[in-house]
């Protein structure tokens, strides 16, 4: 463990600052779910960190006006347990429900989540902790080493965006249900205050797979918006992993549809643990736009979304798996009044 | 003689566990101790050419580095002699995650940190390896075990299945972690570790650091989980030892998960290769089990060992089994939950299900068409052998009539496929002779001092409840003292040896003990329990000695004990053979679009002899069938074979079961004595929890979707 101050400041302005003045090193944390993990395994290494949480009122939940907006700070579980977006938009609640443990849900926040990192065994296992033990290259922690991945043990990893540097899946639930309903991520830097599109917050892994978001350095997320949509009740968040709980995705989709009877108006989609990024799928919502949903059409739109993928070695289930998943995800979605 | 069964009573150590008041090796308070931390090698063969000890050194609060040089040139292995102890640090690689050496500090968070800064300046000269199974490995047959005559069998078999099934590596992750905390006392090394033979662990740091045993006192007194992994002597317990000798401090280390992965015994990846005939009348006429598992030279996880249990499922006359070690570049392999019968009955229970189903029988009506009273491996009888109840009570309380044979013929109101399997499973029943010390007092204490070691199975209540069967005296004066090898010798609680043997020389020592008192008291009849009773009779306490031998065991067996051996018999005696047996019934609901398996139910119904105590036993079989869920459908460390090193390292990666993951368990006992294998009539229970019960699961998956799943785990990626 190497020393580092820790700063709490009281207003986000004061945390930007604070990171400009601290320089070199210095990371925000929040719930710190992930990044003491991180520290850990040694892959962050921070010499500040600035710790966010203490920020007056960034931890409000608002579902009036036209948009949903979570502060940054809002606890995971406080989401998820939130009456109208459990009840109005189960999609995002079930995102918050299926991830990780309630303590960790207890502790983490619905803006630091956006910035999870991949849960790819050789990014973990390599960094020198003597708590995980192996030494393996990777590009995503230290860049131009290799990718032990491809060639390797793959059963995890992505089979859509994937690059020649990185195969790394996007590791998280909330952000795949945000991608689904076009959240926008709003930040906070020293130029200040500005809104991304959560389409355009992840990086493709390309050939700069250790840069993974739309942030630039000192930014902070200070609040998460969606916006307001009737689609919210027919939706869900279904997903697939290796045991009932506490697991990271093999498969999932987040699904929101506006139907006409039994027809599609509109559905927004996205996919996780599939891809290197939360996975706007445009073409299945395109190919089911104005036709009757059944679990046929939906399975075979659904299989389109990984008409481009490229499996490796022990990963190519997820093309399957993923389909059978997005379309069970529609039928659920659909059933829902 | 107690031949009734028990009553039940609650675990006489569960409030403190639950208060948090137990004191596990790492809770023993030490005085101004300092932390410890392993670094491991990051190479899987080859030699470490060198370390800066002086970049940890300058870590503030690093006090100490040890490295091979600090410890002693082992003496040159004796082939006739013990096994020799496992080597200390050493610039010698033979696994990745070896220690190379240890960093000692004031706080654990400078340990760490030293022992990163020391693993970054690290050289090594790498070999080539092999870290997997595979066909490159040099490999060594052990001597086949022949019955008849297998191959004219199978050839002349009306139905024949031949397959090979797979086990994958495992690792036992108990909550608690390799722990070892070491004080120096008046000249003595007090060592404590969560141990399951604590003598084991003593002989093994006087024989790694060339000390007298006799100045050596190793206890572990509750463990926080073993199953086998905490059963030999552990490479950092010599190492810990040194760093208190050296540094003159009390010195404790508690392992990473991540180590845990590397740097402990496991279970080996194994193939089993079956051959199984039947006759037209489904009598099973032979099998040809080959199995070939990974190990290391010396390895003690010996090949030989799935015979013991495979060929005495059934009663099938000509049996072939062979076995092979395939070396790999790991740490050795040792002794797993279940252990070999684990693999054995999921290869041989699966290809049973095959043969069931090819030859259009019942799989319940197969097992139960099978049935032998003799051992086919030796042709002595088999004693107590309840497997068909077993079976028969499994097949009521689950339900098994409602089955309909056909692929995917039964579904469940949520739309998934309900799948039904079966399957057997066998252990090897094994005594140890050994002593024990019960005293009776007249302040109201009753104190036992035995071999033994309480990791989590309930020997504590199991010894409880049977002195309570046959001594009236106060339940909470009862103090049981177990894992100290200052207070009895000790021998190794593993193999499910434990209860068997200590509760036979309890029961003998309270047989004494009342008969002590019957002449202590002669014509006097005073009033109250025990205890009252010495106190009225001006008697401070009464004290005996409790002795059990297995059959066919001398004194010599006991004098082995005293001498701290390892006087273990069975599951063959001269004159009969001794196993345990289970039987599976499991339920899983296959979501038919993804594929997703969930065991809904199991029925696990239990011959284990005569059952000590009730509540602890069901416990016992619940967390095996747990294990077994997550096994079936979970668990595997995965091996990067250009690297070596198991990469899900941790709990989130390496799939345990949740409790989200598990249905219904309904666990049951025959509870009839072996009157063969001791007075009591106790067989071993804990290993045979788990064996069977992937078959069971995999056999019932087969039932829902049609597909024949001969590996572990099972996961969607083989179903879909």
């Amino acid at each position: 463990m190497q020393p580092f101050t820790y700063l709490t400041p009281g207003s986000a302005e004061e945390a930007v600052a604070a990171y400009a003045e601290a320089g070199e090193g210095a990371v925000f944390v929040a719930g710190g779910t992930n990044l003491y993990d991180l520290m850990k395994l040694g892959i962050a290494r921070p010499s500040h960190l600035i710790d966010v949480t203490g920020i007056e009122g960034l931890d409000t939940i608002s579902t009036e006006g036209e948009e949903l907006r979570f502060g940054a700070n809002a606890k995971m579980s406080a989401v998820a347990a939130h009456d109208h977006v459990a009840g109005q938009y189960p999609v995002l609640s079930e995102s918050l429900w299926k991830a990780a443990a309630p303590q960790l849900r207890n502790m983490a926040t619905v803006g630091a989540n956006l910035l999870q990192r991949t849960r790819c065994l050789y990014f973990r296992n390599g960094a020198g902790s003597v708590s995980t033990v192996g030494v393996y290259p990777c590009n995503k922690r230290a860049p131009g080493s290799g990718c032990a991945a491809i060639g390797g043990l793959d059963r995890g990893q992505a089979v859509l965006g994937t690059s020649e540097a990185c195969t790394a899946v996007s590791p998280g639930d909330w952000p795949v249900a945000l991608t689904a309903l076009d959240a926008s991520v709003e930040v906070l830097g020293r130029d200040g205050a500005r809104r991304i599109p959560i389409t355009e917050f992840y990086r493709l892994p390309g050939s700069t797979p250790d840069v993974e978001f739309a942030l630039a350095p000192g930014e902070i997320v200070t609040a998460v918006t969606v916006p307001r949509t009737e689609a919210g009740r027919r939706s869900t968040y279904h997903k697939l992993r290796d045991r009932a709980s506490y697991a990271f995705a093999l498969a999932s989709a987040a699904v929101a549809l506006e139907m006409e009877g039994e027809t599609v108006r509109r559905a927004r989609i996205a996919l996780g643990g599939v891809a290197t990024v939360p996975w706007r799928a445009s073409g299945v919502e395109a190919a089911l736009a104005g036709r009757r949903l059944s679990r046929d059409l939906a399975l075979e739109a659904a299989r389109g979304a990984f008409a481009e993928a490229r499996p490796g070695r022990q990963n190519g289930f997820k093309i399957d798996l993923g389909a059978q998943t997005l379309a069970d995800a529609l039928m659920i979605a659909m059933d829902r009044a | 003689m107690p031949s009734a069964p028990f009553p039940e009573i609650a675990r006489v150590d569960a409030r403190d566990k639950v208060l948090g008041r137990t004191l596990y090796a790492a809770d023993v308070p030490q005085t101004d101790p300092l932390h410890a931390m392993l670094v491991p090698a990051a190479i899987t063969r080859g030699r470490l050419v060198s370390l800066d000890p002086g970049v940890a050194g300058r870590v503030p609060g690093v006090v100490r580095v040890l490295t091979s040089d600090d410890f002693p040139v082992p003496p040159e292995p004796d082939p006739d002699g013990p096994p020799p102890p496992p080597p200390t640090l050493t610039a010698q690689i033979a696994y990745f995650g070896q220690p190379v050496a240890l960093v000692v500090a004031e706080s654990l968070e400078a340990a760490i940190e030293g022992a990163e800064a020391l693993a970054a300046s690290a050289t090594y000269e790498a070999e080539g390896f092999v870290a997997v199974l595979g066909a490159d490995s040099p490999r060594e047959e052990v001597e086949p075990r022949r019955v008849g005559d297998a191959e004219a069998a199978l050839a002349a078999a009306a139905t024949r299945i031949e397959d090979l099934y797979e086990i994958p590596v495992q690792h036992h992750n108990p909550i608690e972690l390799i722990a070892t905390s070491v004080r120096l006392s008046e000249g003595r090394l007090i060592i404590d570790e969560p141990q399951q033979g604590v003598d084991i662990a003593r002989f093994g740091v006087a024989g790694a650091l060339q000390m007298d045993p006799e100045a050596i006192t190793v206890r572990s007194a509750y463990i926080g989980g073993a199953f086998g992994q905490k059963g030999f002597a552990q490479r950092q317990t010599a190492i810990v030892a040194r760093a208190a000798i050296l540094t003159g401090r009390p010195v404790k280390l508690v392992t990473p998960r991540g180590q845990l992965f590397h740097l402990t015994y496991h279970r080996p990846a194994s193939r089993h290769q079956v051959r199984l005939g039947a006759d037209a009348g489904g009598r099973l006429t032979g099998l040809a089990y080959d199995a070939v598992q990974e190990n290391t030279p010396g390895g003690a996880f010996a090949a030989a060992d799935y015979h013991e249990g495979a060929g005495r499922l059934y009663g099938i006359e000509n049996y072939s089994g062979t076995a092979a070690d395939v070396f790999v570049d790991r740490h050795a392999p040792g002794y797993m939950r279940g252990t070999h019968p684990y693999g054995a009955c999921f290869a041989i229970e699966s290809a049973l299900d095959e043969l069931a189903i090819a030859s259009g029988r019942d799989p319940v009506e197969i097992r139960l068409a099978n049935d032998t009273a003799t051992d086919p491996l030796t042709g002595n009888p088999l004693s107590a052998r309840h497997l068909n109840a077993c079976l028969r009570e499994g097949a009521r309380r689950f339900g098994w009539e409602r089955r309909t044979a056909e692929t995917a013929s039964m579904w469940a109101e949520d739309g998934s496929i309900i799948g039904m399997g079966v399957a057997s499973g066998i252990f090897p029943a094994a005594v140890a002779a050994g002593e024990v010390t019960l005293r009776v007092s007249a302040n109201g204490t009753t104190r036992l001092i035995a071999s033994g070691h309480e990791m989590g199975q309930g020997i504590r209540t199991m010894l409880a409840n049977t002195i309570l069967q046959q001594l009236d005296v106060d339940p909470d004066g009862i103090e049981i003292v177990l894992g100290d090898t200052d207070a009895s010798p000790q021998f190794m609680t593993a193999g499910q040896w434990g209860t068997t043997s200590i509760v036979s020389a309890t029961a003998d020592a309270a047989a004494r003990l009342a008969a002590a008192y019957a002449e202590l008291a002669g014509e006097r009849t005073p009033a109250g329990n025990l205890n009252v009773r010495l106190a009225r009779l001006r008697r401070p306490y009464l004290e005996v000695k409790g002795r059990q031998k297995g059959p066919g065991q001398d004194a010599s067996a006991l004098e082995e004990f005293r001498q701290r051996g390892f006087p273990l018999a069975g599951p063959e005696y001269p004159q009969f053979t001794s196993m345990s047996h289970i039987a599976h019934f499991a339920e899983v609901h296959v979501e038919p679009t993804t594929r997703r398996v969930r065991v809904a139910r199991m029925v696990s119904i239990v011959d284990c002899g005569r059952v000590i105590s009730p509540r602890t036993a069901r416990s016992q079989v619940y967390g095996g069938v747990v294990w077994a869920i997550g096994h079936t459908l979970g668990e595997g460390s995965e091996i990067d074979p250009r690297f070596g090193g198991v990469l899900n390292d941790d709990l989130a990666d390496y799939v345990v079961a949740v409790n989200a993951d598990i249905g219904e368990i309904d666990v049951g006992f025959i509870d009839e004595p072996d009157p063969m294998i001791s007075d009591v009539g106790a067989k071993g229970l804990g290993e045979l929890t788990m064996v069977g019960a992937s078959a069971a699961i995999a056999n019932a998956i087969r039932h829902a979707t049609g597909r024949r799943i001969r590996k572990l785990p099972i996961r969607v990626d083989d179903l879909l």
